[in-house]
């Protein structure tokens, strides 16, 4: 699964550290989906998708292999 | 939202201070054959009660008082309880990533945990065997603890110096 958190982080001018308070996970959390290393469950991806007022499609995209 | 079987994040203090010593000293214990752990033995020597006693050398009795060294209890005690508060208190921010690698992490002690199990059973006979399933008793737990920590130390480091 992609996503375009990173993006999306820079356009709000926002540190994952920030980010990462703002929605209750860990740093680390938010720095291991941006890099794809962990996929979130569906309650997180619906809270990252609600800070950038954007659907869930908006943020997370199914690969081919997926 | 889900229930979470886990004790709150300061009692890890608390486990590390019970699980790191008596580890240690029970190490020390095991293999010393000093003075000062026969002294200790026989102040430690206490009558308890027993649901089942059938040693070795004796005959069986039960639901009676026998004298016993009570270190080894005491030891074994303090390394599960320690233990268990080291490996089952929240870290400060226990979010969904932290559940995985705990899930992780138990399921791969367990794996290594039997492997030893199936290695020793084949290799090891006598007293190192005994040793061995003594050192079970927690060695699931130890196991845990340590690839879980290993784990969370490497995803630490790895978002260090990103930002």
């Amino acid at each position: 699964m992609k996503n375009n958190l990173r993006v999306l982080r820079a356009i709000a001018n926002i540190s994952q550290a920030d980010l990462a308070e703002k929605i209750g996970v860990s740093r680390q959390t938010i720095n291991a989906m941006e890099s794809g290393k962990y996929v979130p469950s569906t309650l997180l991806a619906l809270k990252l998708a609600r800070f950038f007022d954007k659907n869930v499609a908006d943020v997370f995209e199914l690969e081919a292999n997926d | 939202m889900k229930k979470e079987f886990l004790f709150q994040n300061r009692f890890k203090k608390i486990g590390w201070i019970l699980f790191v010593p008596s580890i240690i000293l029970g190490i020390l214990y095991r293999f010393s054959e000093t003075k000062l752990k026969d002294d200790l033995e026989e102040f430690f020597t206490v009558k308890v009660f027993s649901l089942i006693n059938d040693g070795w050398f004796s005959t069986s009795k039960y639901f009676g008082m026998v004298n016993e060294c009570i270190i080894d209890e005491i030891l074994l005690i303090l390394i599960i309880f320690g233990g268990f508060m080291v490996a089952f208190s929240k870290t400060k921010i226990e979010d969904e990533l932290v559940s995985k690698i705990r899930y992780e992490s138990l399921v791969w002690a367990t794996f290594f945990n039997f492997t030893i199990i199936i290695f020793a059973t084949c290799f090891l006979f006598g007293q190192s065997y005994l040793d061995v399933m003594t050192a079970n008793i927690f060695s699931l737990l130890f196991f845990y603890i340590i690839r879980f920590h290993f784990m969370l130390y490497k995803l630490k480091k790895s978002t260090k110096d990103e930002e």
